[in-house]
């Protein structure tokens, strides 16, 4: 071929054409790159930026040491301890119906019920346990023994997709003390998680559950950690983006003293379980069911010592209760051992409640403190009569005096007439209601303890509203009962006049009965306020939360509630009177008392003894003492334990003694009131 | 030649100067555009493996370094095939082809190496070559050589011979197995057969009948399953529910980098997907994910029209081709070019399976780019002897 050759012009035409074609087809294929990168990176450049961060990002999430809750002078009664927990993989395990997954896993979950001495049902529960993140190892079984380890570690191939982990549980250096005021642990329901206020938390994480781990889920819980690794397309970590450790949880510093509080439990176990040998009038032993016991600070209105019987062990809580642990604990059988009685208790509180109402008197303007009335055997008002616990009449008496012998018809009296003046009025003042609710009766008082009662000061507002909730009830029963019986008659006029307050209510509720309904924290408070100089306190088991490292984070401070707003006249009647109660001869209390060391450590306290038909009644006794310098304040209440200076006095002595240190001279054992008073 | 370079008086540095003259009338669109496209292949081949190099306590120069010296040798084989006259050059060619055919054929002997199940590379003189990237030229060259001898439209019996050429070195890369180029080398010899003036209805009995072997392929052994789950596969990669763990990933992987880039990228050496290697050969086939993530849409889109701009100077240089073997030669280029980066790039962003198909200049690898310089440099040859170059006039 020689340079130049002339290329036809047909040939030459048809090239350019073909040349054309071809540049035609590269441009197509080019613009079809470029829509393509258009739509990767601009249209849907976000959203894969987002898929590179998640194809890159792990986040590993630390748990923070819960905080320890520490007694007054810093021992532990509620810490941690790291626990060996068997975990299963679930997504590898089980399939979404939750049985096993292949013929591999069904054998896994075999070899795991020998190894744990379970049924494979049990075993398969405990791995599709919803309140477990799936996404997390779930715990089958907590604290398992060496050989069970030892067999799993040297069995590695038997038991894929079951691992061990090491978790952080509760510990009670303690044992069982103070239960109630403790709580204890449990995981995270589904409704919680829902809820706004559980935010950051996630499956399978534990939550407080009653007393103070659940008052102070907040402070105790601290911050999990959260760490953002930068992984490689293996899965190697690479870089940590973002790294922000765990913050343990604060400790909580209570008021409690051990020592007491371990006293209290005993004495007030030891005293329900030995008034039950106590013979009553009508042949029966004393039931005494269940009781609570309170130690207060008398100037701070801080929690001591707070016990409730019966009561649980929160260790059976640590890694999940069982259920028949859980059913036996809520049982009504077994009286609701859960169940933290002197903050959820509601009783009617009977005579200890005359100091609220002696005052109420004073302050209606119907006695001055010094002022005799009488205390006949009985008292009539609008037809009905009203007896005294003492069969015999005896003379007029002061305020304090009163008190002393609890005279119920000394209060019978005031209190008609104050229902007759009032009844007068267009607004009623309800005096009585008003000091009830000074003294921290029929409200909340806020303390640190989830579950708190309300209790009821029955009023004529309280007592319409209850009727119209129960008015159809008694018209229909009235309707139903024989025709002129007792029951009838009853009915027919609590269908047509429940509503009505009136003389006899007053007169019941100025000996605390009838409607009245108090739990013996409200008990305790409002002799708290007497020992304090007329200042109610908020009663608070908290003292400070403390960092890890034993810094001072926040200090909760006494908080005075209100004042009772008595005269120092009408205040100096009741403490005499609940001197003389205890320390005087004739004072209802003063045979649980005797021998009790009353020069040293004067007392002052109140007997009550709470009808509660058809029932035995319940037994109160709430003091303070040293009566001239109060430290503490003890209220006992047995629910049918019978009379207070009976059975309640001699358990709030004991708890007396212990705090007072005295030693109880040839007295083994609890040895109950001489005789029913009040 | 000029009469200076064959003058004895002349000082040897001069007569070797001025064998270069003919370079001032390059093309230098053309010069520009395969130099730019170098450098940024150096630049993204530094990014992709700076990060892991680092890890491995190796110099950051370790893959940069072998382009660089690469690009050097690929320099002076552009200079060559720009300056000897291809015409010169025709008698070698049969010779190119044989050789290259007989190194394909020594691949898949023990002497060559395999990575990962292909085995596509020999070692020659200490150095590792890619046989199937010379190959490209040499059947180029080849079918060039045949079908300048025709006059007016290629017969039936030089058709066939050109299905021939093609189909042997085919079925040896084939064999590797590398599917994506023996498609390149099946691409290469239609864009050829079109140019060269085969009859139309020639060449859609041709493709007809491709396809017809195609789907023949299907039914036997001859394609494998994974090659078949590559081609079917990627067009679900971007389902949220894709089984990441197969071959989907590679593609996956490599949109979620493109994709992150976003308009205007993360910025060089600053591309996280890159930098953790996420992407698997992110400094060969998958080196267009490390400029779609650090340059963004702009710089992908610019060395796009980089490819485009050599594209256009090849089918114009084509155009004005004053032999017909040139032409072959010139718009034989254009086609692999566009094949390629459509091939390359289209499996980059999910649009194509992932075959094994370096981008061209840019892509790690020697002699893919060694061979596309030594393209380039025939290219300018051609246009030293076109019309254009003629009407230049000083040679």
């Amino acid at each position: 071929m020689t340079r130049g050759m002339v290329v036809p012009d047909v040939q030459e035409r048809t090239t350019v054409l073909r040349l054309a074609f071809l540049g035609g087809l590269a441009a197509l294929l080019l613009a079809a790159l470029l829509a393509r990168l258009w739509f990767l990176q601009v249209l849907a450049g976000d959203r894969f930026a987002a898929l590179a961060d998640s194809t890159r990002l792990r986040t590993v999430v630390s748990a923070a040491p819960r905080g320890h809750i520490l007694a007054a002078d810093g021992r532990e009664l509620v810490r941690n301890r790291p626990a060996l927990a068997l975990v299963a993989d679930r997504q590898r395990l089980v399939d979404d119906a939750g049985r096993p997954r292949d013929d591999e896993s069904a054998r896994v979950v075999g070899r795991l019920a020998v190894l744990l001495g379970l049924d494979e049902e049990e075993v398969l529960d405990r791995i599709n346990d919803r309140r477990y993140s799936p996404f997390r190892p779930v715990p089958v079984a907590v604290d398992v023994g060496e050989a069970v380890l030892l067999t799993l570690r040297q069995n590695q191939e038997l038991f894929r997709g079951v691992g061990t982990d090491t978790i952080p549980v509760r510990e009670y250096p303690e044992g069982d003390l103070a239960a109630h005021l403790v709580g204890y642990l449990g995981q995270i329901s589904r409704d919680e998680l829902a809820d706004p206020a559980f935010a950051d938390y996630r499956g399978g994480d534990l939550v407080g559950r009653g007393g103070l781990e659940q008052a102070y889920e907040s402070d105790l819980r601290g911050r999990g950690g959260q760490q953002v690794l930068v992984v490689n397309r293996r899965g190697a970590v690479i870089d940590v983006q973002s790294d922000r450790a765990a913050v343990p949880g604060l400790d909580l510093v209570t008021w409690l003293d051990l020592d007491l509080q371990r006293a209290v439990e005993e004495a007030l176990a030891e005293g329900i379980v030995a008034s039950r040998s106590i013979l009553r009038t009508d042949g029966r032993l004393l039931p005494s069911t269940a009781g609570s016991a309170i130690v207060l600070d008398a100037r701070t209105g801080g929690v001591m010592a707070l016990a409730s019987f019966p009561s649980y062990d929160p260790r059976e809580f640590v890694g999940g209760v069982s259920v028949a642990y859980w059913e036996r604990v809520n049982d009504p059988e077994q009286f609701q051992p859960l169940t933290n009685r002197p903050i959820a208790g509601q009783y009617p509180p009977g005579s200890v409640f005359k100091v609220a109402s002696g005052a109420a008197m004073v302050e209606a303007g119907l006695v001055g403190p010094s002022t005799r009335v009488g205390c006949p055997a009985s008292y009539t008002a609008a037809d009905v009569t009203f007896r005294n616990w003492n069969p015999v009449a005896e003379a007029p008496m002061d305020l304090a005096t009163a008190l002393k012998r609890s005279c119920d018809t000394y209060f019978y009296d005031l209190s008609f007439r104050l229902w007759q003046q009032e009844q007068r009025q267009d607004e009623p003042d309800e005096v009585l209601q008003a000091v009830a609710r000074r003294f921290g009766f029929g409200q909340r008082l806020g303390i640190d303890l989830p579950g708190e009662q309300a209790g009821v000061v029955p009023s004529r507002a309280w007592r319409r509203e209850f009727w119209l909730r129960y008015r159809e009830g008694y018209c229909e029963r009235a309707e139903a009962a024989a025709p002129g019986s007792l029951g009838r008659e009853l009915l027919s006029d609590l269908c047509r006049f429940g509503g009505l307050w009136r003389g006899g209510d007053a007169v019941n509720l100025s000996i605390g009965q009838g409607d009245m309904l108090a739990t013996p924290l409200q008990v305790a408070a409002a002799y708290q306020a007497i020992a304090n100089d007329g200042v109610l306190m908020r009663p608070t088991v908290g003292r400070e939360l403390r960092s890890a490292d034993g810094a001072l984070v926040r200090s909760i401070d006494p908080e005075p509630l209100g004042d009772l707003g008595l005269t120092d006249a009408a205040l100096r009647a009741l403490r005499v009177g609940l001197e003389r109660t205890v320390m005087e001869p004739g004072g209802t209390a003063v045979g649980a008392f005797a021998g009790f060391p009353l020069g040293e450590v004067p007392v002052a306290g109140k007997t009550g003894t709470a009808e509660r038909d058809p029932r035995v009644p319940y037994a109160w006794f709430a003091a303070y003492a040293p009566a001239d310098a109060p430290e503490v304040v003890v209220v006992v209440s047995v629910e049918e334990g019978g009379g207070g200076s009976q059975t309640a006095a001699p358990i709030a002595r004991r708890i007396l003694e212990h705090h007072f240190g005295i030693e109880r001279v040839g007295l083994a054992g609890f040895v109950p009131g001489p005789e029913i008073l009040d | 030649m000029s009469a200076l370079t064959r003058d004895p008086s002349v000082s040897p540095v001069r007569r070797a100067l001025a064998l270069l003259g003919p370079l001032r009338d390059a093309d230098l669109v053309v010069v520009a555009a395969a130099l730019g496209l170098t450098g940024v292949g150096v630049v993204a081949i530094h990014s992709a493996k700076a990060a892991s190099l680092a890890a491995q306590g190796l110099p950051a120069t370790f893959y940069t370094g072998r382009q660089l010296l690469a690009a050097g040798i690929g320099l002076v084989v552009m200079v060559a095939a720009a300056l000897i006259d291809y015409r010169r050059l025709r008698p070698l060619i049969p010779f190119a082809y044989l050789g290259s055919l007989l190194l394909l054929v020594l691949v898949l002997t023990p002497l060559g190496t395999s990575v990962r199940g292909s085995q596509r590379w020999i070692t020659l003189l200490g150095q590792q070559i890619q046989p199937s990237e010379l190959m490209k030229v040499a059947l180029l060259l080849g079918l060039a050589m045949l079908f300048h001898e025709t006059e007016g439209i290629p017969g039936l019996g030089r058709t066939l011979l050109a299905v021939g050429l093609t189909l042997i070195p085919m079925a040896l890369v084939f064999a590797q197995p590398d599917l994506g180029t023996s498609v390149t080398y099946l691409f290469l010899t239609g864009v050829v057969l079109l140019v060269s003036g085969t009859r139309v209805r020639w060449l859609l009995l041709l493709a007809v009948a491709g396809i017809g072997a195609f789907l023949a392929a299907l039914r036997t052994d001859l394609i494998r399953d994974y090659q078949l789950e590559r081609l079917t596969g990627f067009l679900g990669a971007d389902a949220p529910d894709a089984d990441l763990t197969g071959a989907l990933f590679q593609t996956r992987q490599s949109m979620i980098a493109i994709g992150s880039g976003g308009t205007y990228g993360r910025g060089l050496l600053e591309g996280t997907q890159t930098a953790l290697a996420f992407v698997p050969d992110n400094h060969t086939d998958f080196v267009f994910t490390v400029i779609g993530e650090e340059l963004g849409f702009v710089g992908a889109a610019s060395v796009l029209g980089l490819f485009a701009v050599l594209l256009w100077r090849a089918l114009r240089i084509a155009s004005q081709a004053l032999d017909r073997d040139a032409m072959i030669v010139a718009s034989g280029i254009g086609g692999l070019l566009i094949v390629q980066v459509f091939v390359n790039v289209g499996m980059n962003v999910g649009l194509m399976p992932v075959t094994g198909l370096p981008l061209p200049f840019l892509s790690y690898g020697g002699t893919s780019l060694i061979s596309w310089l030594g393209m380039t440099g025939l290219l300018l040859n051609v246009h030293l002897r076109s019309r254009q170059g003629l009407i230049g006039g000083r040679w």
